[in-house]
């Protein structure tokens, strides 16, 4: 009975000082033969960053926080224009659009957020893979599009490429974490915070996507401007050109 | 440690434990062999080689996908009987979902996707392109097509075949966003609902 | 001294009651965000504002769109009205919200829920009264300095909208709902005051106010009792934690609505006239949910002012893709009254034909189904419909 209690006690300090289980990791991948070397001269236009920056509350529902948000875009823009001019690229901000081109861009958004979270959920993490996903890192292929509309968005015409990004911060709120606290007595783990992120970089003229960087346990406050930059880097991490050229779409157990 | 403390701990274990334990693993449906699919007779041969998800959707309902459920999904919908909804209820009495009827006719079976995708997956807009008699299932069945809106403004072209065997619903369905994976699909889906036999 | 003399004049004429109810705010002219708070708040909602302009989600009707403006505007003045830009979403709740920096967000549901332009004059006027008391900033304020026991449980009680629960992860759609939080029942007393402050001193009926709240009390019985389920007790279901029960929102309603109301118009036509292109997509979205008892319920109520060739059909696809055997024959009823209203309305001759196949009139069935195609030769569906009619050789 004495080492059944001393088990479960041990089992209980690991579950309140592991956590879940480790279904978020950071991964990247590169399309098959896709290069791009550093100071190629290339035009990548940066499309409105989606950046939502909020709390989450004790049950886990998002409250959009409008100071934090703001400042995460200043941040983020500032670091994103210091990241990839280091690497000799030009950076084009995407025009304003409006009406149609705007429900157009739109759509392409929502059809990223999408392919990303196929990509996170289906091919890079380890537990829910698609069998063809797999036989694809097997053979290191990674081969996703948005198909070729992207060519008609504002500001497609003069550039090569396109970047989009999203991330969403939820810090844990007071009364989250307070539950986790109360939860930890149970021997339950709760997360506080969703720091999610994903780049992707788009050939403009065929839609395909040639690199992306999906992060479900991004650091860096990015409230702060030191934790910007550490994000850009987390999310551009691996940009094609950034280091030298390695074996694509590398397979991380 | 108490014995409370343990048994709290031992039900923490257990419900964490479940947590961790992978889903059962998707399977694959290799191009050119033959599976019987949604816990029914129905048989399929696929063209290419697809990914049969693991969830349960409902008693007689497989996903099949390429690229993951929001970019391409076919469903299959097998020996749905009189009083039985398309996919499984949240609450069969507080959200119930519509019901094949003995009495429905082809005609009718658009409406029933409709009112299934607008009830049990909050869709905001479908728009039926068209429906026409088509055979399925080496019978006569109705093939029909439309445009669904999801709760995120999100626009999904679907095709659909469907026959009604010894007063039994068959329907399999092809959903995928208008942009680019609905074109990039659709032969694929076609003929594997054409290879559908019972 | 003739103003002071009218003024009084009108003073004395109201009753007791009416001095409970708000008196309008000043206006001060067109407000501009002040403090970090409120600055941040505004600015992340002007972002949700850009997608939700640009969702597939809104209904982009400019005759129904200036309808809702001009309701608005004539209730609460055009000053303060300059100062609202309004969205009407498709989503079949019954709902409006306010964003601090002036977004109104107008859920087509909500269509269904007013019979008038008094009624739909009600709830507009009710958002905007959270909107000039900036009840927004108040609770964002709230949480953000929450330390405290009490604070932390008003933290656990804000949770999202009132009828569905929203998956938060997807950027898109917290815009277009605009992340509804709940105000406080406290802030909704006195959005109602507020908003019955302004119908007061419109052209419209005040007592429209609290008949709205009626009816959504009977709408959740009738969809109770046709699901088998317990009587809704309006006064401690969760849909009042966020409000105050329907029960004595509808009763201090009605005290405070100004004694001469009864007289006043409604304006019932001129709602009808400018919903009437929307309605039959409005009440499929609401039919096709299948709720038959909020369904029904819904129908009839908008039928009090009279039935019309819509309301009939809407009721026949309601009966008939429900399709109990009684039902089926009710169909054919209300199908047949929609034709008889309206000899030309297609889908009505079409559930007629079919409602008649079901019930063992095929004859019949197979006029009502030819006069659809006839009617529509290019319809989706003409193929199958031809599949019906016996001895049909035009293929």
């Amino acid at each position: 009975m004495k080492s059944f209690t001393r088990a479960i006690a041990l089992a209980v300090g690991l579950i309140v000082f592991v956590g879940t289980p480790a279904l978020a990791q950071e991964r990247s991948a590169t399309r098959q033969g896709f290069e791009l070397a550093p100071n190629s001269g290339k035009k990548i236009l940066v499309f409105r960053p989606s950046i939502s920056v909020g709390a989450q509350s004790t049950a886990g529902m998002f409250e959009p926080n409008g100071e934090w948000t703001e400042q995460a875009k200043a941040n983020l823009q500032a670091a994103l224009a210091k990241a990839q001019t280091s690497l000799g690229n030009a950076v084009i901000v995407a025009p304003e659009a409006y009406g149609d081109d705007a429900q157009k861009l739109q759509e392409h958004m929502q059809l990223f957020a999408a392919v990303s979270d196929a990509v996170i959920q289906y091919q890079f993490f380890v537990g829910n893979r698609l069998p063809t996903k797999k036989r694809d890192n097997k053979n290191a292929v990674f081969d996703w599009s948005l198909g070729k509309g992207v060519a008609n968005l504002p500001g497609a015409k003069d550039a090569d490429y396109g970047l989009f990004l999203f991330t969403k911060d939820a810090y844990g709120s007071t009364g989250r974490k307070m539950l986790q606290v109360f939860a930890a007595f149970g021997g339950i783990s709760v997360r506080s915070g969703v720091h999610q992120g994903y780049a992707g970089l788009v050939d403009l003229r065929t839609g395909d996507l040639l690199w992306l960087n999906a992060d479900q346990e991004m650091g860096g406050d990015v409230r702060e401007t030191d934790g910007s930059e550490k994000r850009i880097h987390q999310l551009l991490e691996d940009f094609p050109g950034s280091t030298a050229p390695q074996p694509q779409a590398q397979p991380k157990p | 440690m108490t014995k409370r403390t343990a048994l709290r701990a031992a039900i923490a274990l257990a419900a964490v434990a479940t947590l961790a334990a992978p889903a059962d693993a998707h399977k694959l449906a290799e191009k050119g062999k033959a599976v019987t699919v949604a816990a029914s007779n129905l048989s399929v041969t696929p063209t290419r080689d697809w990914n049969r998800l693991s969830r349960k959707v409902g008693k007689h309902a497989e996903n099949w996908t390429v690229d993951g459920e929001q970019l391409d999904e076919v469903t299959f919908h097998a020996a749905i009987e009189p009083g039985e909804p398309l996919m499984r209820e949240r609450s069969k009495k507080k959200e119930p979902l519509p019901k094949f009827r003995n009495d429905m006719l082809l005609a009718e079976v658009p409406e029933l996707l409709e009112r299934t995708y607008r009830a049990g997956k909050d869709a905001r807009d479908f728009q039926l392109s068209e429906s026409a008699p088509g055979k399925f299932l080496g019978r006569d069945g109705v093939t029909f097509s439309y445009q669904v809106t999801d709760n995120d403004g999100l626009i999904r072209k679907g095709e659909a075949r469907a026959a009604i065997v010894d007063g039994k619903l068959y329907l399999v369905t092809f959903d995928a966003p208008r942009l680019h994976y609905f074109d990039l699909l659709a032969e694929d889906a076609r003929a594997l609902m054409a290879s559908a036999t019972l | 001294m003739r103003t002071l003399v009218v003024g009084m004049g009108l003073l004395l004429a109201s009753p007791a009651a009416a001095q409970q109810s708000a008196l309008l705010p000043p206006y001060q002219g067109a407000y501009q965000p002040h403090g970090v708070d409120e600055i941040g708040l505004w600015r992340e909602y002007d972002e949700d504002e850009r997608t939700l302009g640009a969702s597939s989600l809104v209904v982009r009707d400019e005759p129904l769109s200036t309808y809702l403006r001009r309701v608005l505007c004539d209730t609460v003045g055009e000053d303060r009205c300059a100062s609202v830009r309004i969205y009407i979403v498709r989503a079949p709740i019954f709902n409006a919200s306010m964003a601090p920096n002036g977004t109104m967000r107008v859920f087509t549901g909500l269509f269904l829920r007013v019979r008038n332009e008094a009624e739909l004059a009600t709830i507009l006027a009710h958002e905007f009264g959270h909107f000039e008391r900036r009840h927004g900033l108040d609770k964002f304020r709230a949480r953000r300095s929450a330390s405290d026991a009490a604070a932390w449980m008003a933290l656990l009680t804000s949770l999202g909208p009132t009828y569905q629960t929203m998956q938060s992860y997807q950027n898109f759609q917290l815009a277009v709902y605009g992340g509804l939080f709940r105000y406080g029942r406290d802030q909704e007393r006195e959005a109602d005051r507020l908003g019955i402050a302004y119908l007061n001193q419109s052209h419209l009926q005040p007592r429209s106010a609290s008949a709205v709240w009626q009816h959504v009390m009977e709408e959740a019985e009738a969809s109770a009792r046709a699901k088998g389920l317990k009587k809704p007790n309006f006064r401690t279901i969760a849909f009042a934690d966020s409000h105050p029960p329907d029960a004595e929102r509808a009763a201090y309603l009605a005290d405070l609505a100004a004694p001469d109301g009864p007289d006043r118009e409604d304006g019932t036509e001129r709602y009808r006239t400018a919903l009437a292109p929307f309605l039959p997509q409005f009440l499929d979205d609401q039919i096709k949910l299948n709720d038959f008892g909020a369904s029904d319920y819904l129908i009839q109520n908008l039928a009090t002012a009279g039935w019309t060739a819509t309301l009939w059909l809407k009721r026949g696809d309601l009966y008939r893709t429900r399709g109990n055997p009684r039902d089926l024959s009710a169909a054919a009823d209300f199908y047949a009254s929609a034709v008889k209203l309206d000899p030309t309305l297609a889908e009505a001759h079409r559930g007629l034909g079919l409602a008649l196949m079901k019930t063992g009139r095929p004859s019949e069935a197979a006029a009502s189904l030819q006069t659809y195609l006839s009617l529509r030769p290019d319809a989706v569906d003409a193929g199958m419909i031809k599949m019906l009619i016996p001895g049909d050789t035009t293929k």
